[in-house]
């Protein structure tokens, strides 16, 4: 009986609910792609950190996560050898030997990072295939080709084909050199890598280092990045004690604080956002409480518990929400649907920008999280509840005899 | 205090400070002189060395025959004969240039500014020491601290202006013969970082030298390199043309 009235309340007029019902809905709607733009930037950051280079975790020893030291090496199978191998949670694992030197070209010569890696591992826990300008990966896991970055390429002046020269200092104390062809190139937009880094194979690494079968550090993937923390937790006891397992967070502290930084200020722009409607649903309430004195009045003469007029407002505050919730979510998630889907490019006007490790792409682009949706919905039925609460415990608090003689 | 005064003492300075100032180089020089007998002792006016050089450290022990020739002070060509795997690679320096001659590729390689202070053929030698050792008297301020009854010891600082890599060098040189003992380097901070040690002192020609040097880098203990030249000859008929890119790739 309640719900109707409640319904029937909120229908005599119709303009003001519907304008309240719509300030919801867009305010809602709004928030949730906003979060979601959000989120994808954020997506977008760690995946440039991530998924262009570290990976979510890195196996290697203690030593070298410290200092990048040529002998902190292990053994190429460390990772088949200790890692429980019924693990669904690691989508890629990609075993990696490193050396800087310089990559010498007639006169210039350019400071790199070649990482030597097995194409096909590689390719599971990076995704620089995806950002390929030319060419590709070497095809031969032995040979000596080289994918780089579109920004050592050009101080370079070389393109697909050509052949470059590698210097770098081996483990024997010899100078190790050999040619590199180079066979593709790629752009991330993160000057770092796309100036500095190759991709080379493993075993021309290997050899030109002289550390047959060794390896710095093994990089893997997971299906979900945030899992990262607790998986690493879970895989280092299997380790010997000199080789520890890092996690994104522990190799991009900065990233960790962006992301903890994001989750507040969600909450600081939700209660901003929701304030503002809050008061308009208030107004809204109060506004109707006033008109319907004389009918409350009425109502509790005839026997209406104080308890029940303020249930009744409640309830239609409480309706309200939800109707406003239900629009809102399926536009918000449309509005997300179709910018993750299309997006908005805005490479025309603003260049990648690289920060806390990780880059910002030049679009706007959504993703799906379920905090992006649960925390404006919670919100929003709060906010409801608070806003129909001031008018209700008025509405309850009213002297019938004085109600009923209010024009 | 009148103007007169302060004229005077004014002048008073300026003269003391002339008269010392004209007295420094008659004493310096002699101390600048024996500095770059001592830097320039390998290599005369011209020379061809047969050495080895014995590399240890923490993580390799390397041994390596080379073949040298040098000019002046500005030329230097060092060539790996043994072992067989490096055979032919090459480093040439010209003034303050260095280049390497990498067989393998076969390509010439100048040394970026960046990596001159990286280890030289795997040693505890530095491109740097290749470069700047030979100009030691022109980069730094020489000054005899003490003087025994068999050594000269002679301080090093940098001059105010010069791009060096050491912020105190001393000499340990022996009287007679006039051979250095021990080199001492010390960093920006003042501590001692590496010695070199000179030993084997042999007559070659109308020259006596050390024919054996040990670099010690003082951070690592366990580590070291030994040059021992096994044949130095002097006063070649060589001249800067042999001192060529082209040169440094055909053995």
């Amino acid at each position: 009986m309640l719900l109707t009235l409640a319904f029937r309340n909120l229908w005599r007029n119709r303009r003001r609910t519907l304008l309240t019902l719509s300030a919801m809905v867009v305010s809602a709607a709004l928030l949730i792609l906003a979060l979601g733009v959000f989120s994808g930037m954020f997506r977008d950051m760690l995946a440039s950190a991530t998924e262009q280079y570290y990976g979510h975790l890195v196996l290697a020893h203690a030593d070298y996560h410290e200092r990048r030291d040529l002998f902190a090496h292990l053994d190429e199978n460390i990772a088949s050898r200790y890692l429980p191998s019924d693990n669904t949670a690691i989508t890629g694992v990609s075993p990696r030997l490193r050396s800087f030197g310089l990559i010498s070209l007639a006169e210039t010569s350019q400071p790199v990072e070649v990482l030597g890696i097995i194409p096909a591992r590689e390719q599971q826990v990076t995704s620089l295939q995806t950002k390929l300008i030319a060419g590709g990966y070497p095809a031969d896991e032995a040979g000596n080709g080289a994918l780089i970055g579109q920004g050592l390429a050009r101080r370079l002046r070389v393109r697909t084909g050509d052949e470059m020269v590698f210097v770098t200092q081996a483990a024997d104390g010899s100078i190790g050199n050999d040619l590199l062809i180079v066979t593709g190139i790629f752009a991330t937009g993160d000057s770092r890598n796309d100036n500095n880094l190759v991709l080379a194979p493993l075993k021309w690494v290997q050899q030109i280092l002289v550390l047959p079968g060794r390896i710095h550090e093994v990089a893997m993937t997971l299906a979900d990045p945030m899992l990262a923390a607790p998986t690493a937790d879970r895989l280092n006891p299997h380790l010997p004690d000199n080789v520890a397992i890092l996690d994104w967070g522990d190799l991009l502290p900065e990233m960790r604080e962006v992301i903890a930084a994001y989750d507040v200020s969600r909450m600081i722009i939700v209660t901003i956002l929701y304030l503002a409607t809050g008061l308009g649903i208030l107004n809204t309430f109060f506004m109707s409480v006033m008109e319907r004195t004389r009918e409350f009045g009425i109502l509790m003469a005839q026997g209406m518990r104080p308890w029940t007029i303020r249930s009744l407002i409640l309830l239609e505050t409480c309706i309200l929400g939800c109707i406003a919730l239900a629009i809102g979510l399926t536009c918000g998630a449309a509005m997300t649907l179709y910018m993750q889907q299309v997006g908005v490019d805005l490479a025309e006007y603003i260049t990648p920008v690289t920060y806390a490790g990780g880059t910002i792409l030049p679009r706007l682009h959504a993703v799906f999280e379920a905090g992006n949706f649960f925390v404006p919905a919670g919100m929003l039925l709060l906010v409801s509840l608070l806003a129909g609460f001031l008018p209700a415990n008025r509405a309850a608090r009213l002297d019938p005899v004085q109600a009923v003689r209010e024009v | 205090m009148n103007t007169e005064y302060a004229a005077r003492i004014l002048s008073t300075l300026l003269l003391t400070s002339v008269l010392l100032l004209s007295a420094l180089p008659a004493f310096a020089l002699d101390v600048e002189a024996l500095i770059r007998q001592v830097e320039q002792q390998y290599m005369g006016a011209s020379s061809r060395a047969l050495s080895s050089m014995q590399v240890k450290t923490s993580h390799w022990d390397r041994s390596l025959e080379m073949e040298a020739w040098s000019l002046d002070r500005d030329y230097f060509l060092v060539r790996i004969i043994e072992p067989a795997k490096e055979r032919d690679v090459a480093t040439l320096k010209r003034y303050r240039e260095v280049w390497n001659y990498l067989p393998k590729v076969d390509r010439v390689i100048k040394v970026p500014p960046s990596m001159m202070g990286g280890s030289w053929m795997g040693s505890h030698i530095t491109n740097d020491d290749l470069v700047k050792a030979n100009h030691i008297e022109k980069d730094y301020n020489l000054r005899l601290i003490e003087e025994t009854e068999t050594d000269f010891i002679v301080e090093c600082l940098p001059k105010t202006d010069a791009a060096v890599v050491w912020g105190k060098i001393i000499y340990k040189i022996n009287k007679t013969p006039q051979v250095p003992v021990r080199v001492d380097y010390y960093d920006e901070e003042m501590v001692r970082v590496r010695e070199i040690h000179f030993d084997d002192v042999q007559q070659i020609g109308d020259r006596i030298v050390p024919m054996r040097l040990t670099v010690l880098p003082l951070e690592k203990p366990d580590e070291q390199t030994i040059l021992h030249y096994r044949k130095l000859v002097f006063d070649l008929p060589i001249d800067e043309t042999y001192f060529s890119l082209r040169n440094l790739k055909k053995p």
